[in-house]
């Protein structure tokens, strides 16, 4: 148990190290000079070639590109990420204040895929083919084949134009972050539901299921406490990837519903090419993608007797 | 003889799945009595579970069942029964020991605390007392160190320790019928004989009504009183096992203890297999079921459904559903 933990950081190390080392390569061979940018920007039209030249030579930007990394990767290491080309603030800082926006978007809309997920999913296998499992079956698909911007749009027009029960834009109060939550939980709380459904009927079909019907059990029993236990570790794993793609969901979501968060901030990178922010921000999701999805492993690992206790030899 | 706790006739389940539709148990029937084992024998699909579990509701999830018939269990019908008061019968008054321990016990459960919540729910005791008698339930199917086992889960027990665990769980409860689906099946040679004498210790300390679901002659031999030979979803043969397995009548029971290697001769020159294969019970004719692979068929076989008709003296009825034997022989029948 202990070696497999300290494999899977180990693992997870070298997942981040590799993916940002990739992303630096990617962001660098994109159309654009950095050096330019800056010459651009600290004198205007004025900036001629031999400006230019001179930047790119103190930036060290005619090294290397492994020895850039390398470069790179020391700073970083030390949490500086360099200054954002566009707004000329340090990224540290500038992720210091976006950074807790895009983590209540997550957070609000994981909790809601986790909730609405387990909901529907135990629900349709209560019904069991009944009329509620197919209206739910409906829904999910829907649900997992409606692009967000869409989504987010008709919310909008509804919640927002209509009824003008929220705002459409900015954040102010608690009601404000509804549409955002429900948009970018939609996708997710679909699969999930699909995938505790589905889990659920193949474990009650199992011969432990039976057993749990002899103990005199009802039905509902049988599936609560027999059963669900039993999906704890494919539905937490799913959950992980899930929600580790809301992060791609953030940056349509954010931009939508005004919300000054990181996914905002990487689409505005992408248009003003800066690449520092770029950068920047691929690592942060590189991060979020590998120790989310470590944290759900070990998790998923704990949560299985067979892993976590391990038979004597 | 005391009266049957546990009594079913004419039982008519029909199986379907979205293709087919299977007659699963054609108008058998059985009874048990406390203190006494039946044993019920016959190959696999001949509905020997589908019988014994099916009016319980403890047939696997995905099949539609359909069910006729009666079935009654301390003269109260079950088929009659809502689910819940047929949840609490299952709980409370059936004890089932399954086929194969490491897949009928739950992978994430442990196994002390299914046994207290039985104790604790069924046999009325609080749950300091369900904690102790799940702990003595443990060290009487012979596992040792029960407390260190109560906080153990499936996966740290090997398969005879499961079964065991499976029994005290079938009997946590206090069940008055306990039901005993193939329970060495899966089970090690040397396990095996362990088990069927701790369920018939078990039997004769608390004088229950115990129905052994086996396709081993050798496990009826040992712990049956009476028999119930099941061919195709019908009773072919019923009656003490005395009487059963020494003096067969039905030309299938007597292909069936053909069959048996007997280890004392040196080679399986004394054993006969029966030829063919059991009829297509999606698609049943007229007449008896066994008469495609019966030695002594006659052509009324294939028109008339054989009715169960005693033989012999016996204080337990031996019925056999054979009446080309039972003439031919110038065996005598009284009813």
């Amino acid at each position: 148990m202990q070696r497999m933990f300290m494999r899977r950081v180990g693992l997870a190390l070298l997942l981040m190290l590799a993916a940002t080392a990739l992303t630096f390569w990617l962001v660098t061979a994109a159309p654009g000079n950095v050096a330019a940018l800056i010459a651009e920007r600290a004198a205007g039209a004025g900036a001629d070639g031999e400006m230019i030249a001179k930047i790119a030579d103190d930036l060290g930007l005619n090294d290397p590109l492994p020895l850039r990394y390398a470069r790179w990767l020391g700073d970083a290491l030390t949490g500086d990420f360099g200054i954002s080309l566009r707004t000329g603030k340090p990224m540290a800082e500038e992720f210091g204040e976006r950074i807790p926006m895009t983590l209540a978007l997550l957070t609000g809309g994981g909790v809601l895929a986790l909730v609405l997920s387990l909901a529907m999913g135990i629900a349709g296998a209560a019904s069991n083919g009944g009329g509620i499992d197919r209206v739910l079956h409906g829904m999910a698909l829907v649900g997992a084949s409606t692009p967000n911007f869409f989504v987010a749009a008709m919310l909008v027009i509804v919640f927002s134009v209509w009824l003008g029960w929220v705002p459409t834009f900015g954040v102010s109060g608690l009601t404000s972050w509804l549409l955002p939550w429900i948009t970018i939980a939609l996708f997710p709380a679909s699969v999930l539901a699909r995938v505790v459904r589905v889990n659920l009927q193949d474990t009650m079909s199992r011969p432990f299921a039976t057993t749990g019907f002899a103990k005199g059990l009802t039905r509902g029993a049988v599936l609560l406490r027999e059963a669900l236990p039993n999906i704890a570790i494919p539905y937490m794993t799913t959950f992980g990837a899930q929600f580790t793609l809301m992060i791609i969901g953030a940056i349509v979501v954010e931009r939508v519903f005004g919300l000054n968060g990181v996914g905002a901030f990487f689409i505005e990178a992408i248009r003003f090419r800066d690449f520092i922010g770029m950068q920047a921000t691929l690592t942060l999701f590189v991060v979020f993608f590998v120790s989310i999805n470590l944290i759900v492993d070990l998790l998923a690992m704990l949560a299985d007797p067979r892993l976590r206790r391990p038979r004597k030899a | 003889m005391t009266a049957p706790i546990y009594q079913v006739e004419g039982l008519v389940i029909d199986l379907y799945t979205p293709t087919v539709s299977v007659r699963a148990v054609d108008g058998a029937g059985f009874h048990v009595a406390p203190g006494e084992t039946l044993a019920i024998v016959g190959e696999s699909g001949s509905g020997k579970t589908v019988m014994t579990l099916g009016p319980l509701g403890l047939l696997p999830e995905g099949v539609a069942v359909d069910l006729r018939g009666t079935a009654r269990a301390d003269g109260k019908d079950i088929l009659a029964m809502s689910p819940a008061e047929l949840s609490r019968l299952r709980g409370g008054f059936f004890g089932v020991i399954f086929q194969d321990p490491m897949s009928a016990l739950n992978p994430m459960l442990k196994i002390g605390p299914q046994l207290a919540e039985q104790a604790r729910r069924f046999a009325g005791l609080s749950a300091a007392e369900a904690c102790k008698e799940a702990v003595s339930l443990l060290a009487r199917s012979g596992i040792p160190d029960p407390e260190d086992r109560y906080d153990r889960y499936p996966h740290e027990l090997s398969g005879g320790m499961l079964q065991r665990a499976m029994i005290a769980l079938a009997l946590a409860a206090r069940p008055r019928v306990l039901i005993a689906d193939e329970p060495t099946t899966a089970l090690d040679a040397t396990v095996q004989a362990q088990i069927l004498a701790l369920i018939r210790q078990i039997q004769k300390e608390d004088g229950i009504a115990v129905i052994l679901i086996t396709h081993d002659i050798g496990a009826v031999s040992v712990l049956a009183d009476r028999v119930a030979v099941l061919y195709a979803g019908q009773v072919a043969e019923e009656g003490s096992a005395i009487d059963v397995l020494t003096a067969p009548v039905h030309p299938y029971t007597r292909g069936l203890l053909a069959s048996v290697p007997d280890f004392r001769s040196d080679s399986a020159s004394g054993t006969k297999e029966i030829p063919g294969i059991p009829p297509n019970q999606a698609q049943l004719e007229a007449g008896c079921r066994f008469a495609d692979r019966c030695d002594r068929v006659q052509p009324q076989c294939n028109t008339r459904r054989p009715r169960l008709q005693t033989v012999g003296m016996g204080v337990v009825p031996h019925r056999v559903a054979c009446p080309v034997v039972i003439a031919a022989e110038g065996i005598v029948t009284h009813d």
